[in-house]
């Protein structure tokens, strides 16, 4: 039994079709991310479970209620706004205290929440200043602190690190995280960001088009990518097109510019295909099942490892990333030997 | 840093002196002769005295003046508020097309000159106008009857008149405010009542306030308008000073009402900026 439960969630805005059926289930405690592209339907989604917006058809129900047809001030539902959204008249801890004066609860249960979800997000030295003068770092803090303080069942986040610099987005994802946790607070998070959804997320459902293409751990999206948008959209790969051969023993043959390939699956003889492999599962003068023979384009230096794009044809890509190079970088132009397993080979039909 | 510097000695910052036409012409045209009226009415035949002022709140009629025009300008910026502070909302978050159409219909009227706009409420107010034809036609009244020359017709008439100097300033706050504040109050538990008192009208504050002063101020010192809808038997402040003035000759009495309604003005305005700024502050 899903904590959260959205079934069939289908909402147009005129002839636009924004969310398509999308099911989506939650458990107690978890932490999803609804990842994809902007206009893919997750704030919209996001937006519904909030109560923000109505649907056209479809349920939502959260801890065996079904909340559908209930305004967002009875859904217990928290939401962390992309602009946070604080309220610009109030004080670091009035915003804290918001919702919980709006839900009647008394001064002294009041003063310590806000004194104790202060404290949890390092913001107790600013408890009277005017959230105008925060930066944004300490805003993102603030709105996440009100919308736990009321303790709600569910969070929603909205890209709520979306407008802050790299280095302070990072630490304060594993903050968060690590809050969430300790809170027991089931969360759905909305990102365009691969990086914050894998590092962040119990589970990932990645959107497209309005609907959802995979819901999986961040670890599965990344192995076997579902569709060819998960692949695509989700980390890096090298891509190669092609026609099945032969198929035998869940194993099919695919003719493709570097020769002949092979790659786990069921397609029948003639079928296009593009197969797929991640670029950390490509190894260099190592063979694997099978080895190609491909000239260096590039050789891109990015510190810890380097990435090695080599010459194709047509709209295929083939990439490498390596961070064993025992003789330095590889001169663009050089003939250079790669290999890979059959079971890191991904396949998918090509439209 | 540039700002940080104009901020701690203003006259460095050379923008300053863009102001100084527009203060040279309120200086002579506008602050001289108020100088002037002020101290007319505070110089007798004997040199300086309280005479006029004493004189003047002696007499009830006066007292009733005053009352009349603190009293019809009290009603016309509460008319002015209830229709005004709901219309701001509805032409801040209007479409597009809608937004420019509402708002060509609230500034067009500001090009008709305050004389046309008073007559043709005259004729609006008659026993056989718009208003008691409705009036009756609705059921609230039996038979028409005759709005021009009352107190309520006069506050419907000023309303009307000063009503986009209600709008526009309240529009003006309400446009800058995010849509998503009522939202994150929603998802917080708060009912929309709750919403409304605790987000929006703290924050529209500042939009009130000025719109109040505008209107207050505009609606305690007009002339032209109680003039032709209520004629001379309710007298006001402002009435009386141009009485004194032009029937009466009488420039001390005139000038002793004008300073009066002015202090009443500034008092008013000041006031309630001042209470806004404590609201908004302590909330």
């Amino acid at each position: 039994m899903n904590f959260l439960d959205v079934s069939g969630a289908t909402k147009s805005f005129g002839a636009a079709t924004v969310l398509d059926g999308v099911d989506l289930g939650v458990g107690q405690g978890e932490f999803v991310s609804l990842l994809g592209p902007s206009g893919c339907g997750k704030t919209t989604l996001l937006r519904i479970v909030a109560g923000l917006l109505g649907v056209d058809r479809g349920t939502v129900k959260l801890d065996g209620q079904d909340i559908t047809a209930l305004p967002p001030h009875k859904r217990d539902v928290g939401v962390v706004f992309q602009n946070y959204a604080l309220f610009p008249h109030l004080t670091v801890a009035e915003n804290v205290a918001f919702g919980l004066k709006a839900r009647r609860r008394g001064s002294t249960e009041t003063a310590s929440a806000v004194k104790r979800f202060l404290e949890l997000v390092h913001l107790s030295d600013f408890a009277d200043r005017s959230v105008r003068a925060l930066s944004g770092g300490q805003q993102q803090r603030v709105a996440v602190a009100r919308a736990l303080a009321v303790r709600p069942k569910l969070l929603l986040l909205d890209e709520p690190f979306s407008a802050l610099d790299r280095k302070l987005r990072e630490g304060m994802q594993i903050d968060l995280r690590r809050l969430l946790r300790e809170l027991g607070t089931t969360s759905v998070f909305v990102t365009h960001d691969q990086d914050e959804a894998l590092t962040m997320s119990d589970r990932i459902a990645v959107m497209n088009k309005g609907g959802i293409e995979q819901l999986d751990t961040p670890e599965a999206i990344y192995r076997k990518p579902a569709t060819a948008f998960a692949l695509e959209f989700v980390g890096l790969s090298s891509r190669l097109s092609g026609k099945v051969v032969g198929t035998q023993d869940g194993l099919v043959t695919v003719e493709t510019s570097f020769g002949r390939l092979v790659a786990p699956g069921n397609f029948v003889s003639g079928a296009p295909v593009m197969l797929a492999v991640r670029p950390e599962r490509i190894t260099v003068d190592r063979p694997g099942d099978f080895a190609v023979t491909a000239k260096l384009r590039d050789a891109v230096f990015q510190g810890a490892k380097v990435q090695l794009h080599f010459e194709t044809t047509g709209g295929d890509q083939l990439m490498a990333e390596t961070a064993d190079l025992p003789h330095g970088l590889p001169a663009p132009g050089s003939e250079m030997k790669l290999g890979w397993a059959v079971a890191d080979t991904l396949i998918y039909p090509v439209p | 840093m540039k700002a940080a510097a104009a901020a701690r000695s203003p006259w460095r910052d050379p923008v300053i002196w863009l102001a100084v036409p527009a203060i040279v012409y309120l200086l002579v045209l506008y602050a001289l002769p108020l100088l002037w009226l002020l101290t007319k009415s505070f110089i007798g035949p004997g040199g300086f005295t309280l005479r006029p002022y004493i004189d003047f709140f002696a007499d009830p009629f006066n007292w009733r003046v005053v009352w009349n025009t603190l009293g019809i300008a009290l009603w016309v910026t509460l008319a002015c508020l209830i229709v005004g502070y709901p219309a701001a909302f509805a032409l801040a978050r209007a479409g597009a097309a809608l937004q420019i159409a509402m708002l060509i219909a609230i500034i067009l009227p500001l090009s008709i000159g305050v004389v046309v706009k008073a007559f043709a409420w005259q004729i609006v107010l008659r026993r056989d106008g718009v208003v008691s034809q409705l009036l009756v036609a609705v059921g609230i009244w039996d038979e028409p009857q005759r709005l021009l020359f009352t107190e309520p017709g006069l506050v419907l008439g000023a309303a009307n008149i000063f009503l986009p100097f209600m709008i526009l300033p309240i529009y003006s706050v309400v446009k800058l405010i995010d849509p998503r504040l009522l939202e994150a109050g929603a998802t917080l538990g708060a009912a929309p009542l709750y919403r409304f008192v605790k987000i929006m009208v703290p924050l529209t504050l500042p939009g009130v306030v000025s719109g109040v002063a505008f209107v207050f101020s505009m609606s305690v010192s007009m002339y032209v308008v109680p003039s032709l809808l209520i004629g001379d038997r309710f007298q006001t402040l402002s009435t009386l000073t141009g009485r004194s003035f032009l029937f009466m000759r009488n420039e001390q009495l005139g000038s002793t009402t004008a300073v009066i309604l002015l202090a009443m003005a500034v008092g008013v305005v000041v006031g309630s900026t001042w209470l806004a700024r404590r609201l908004g502050g302590s909330t």
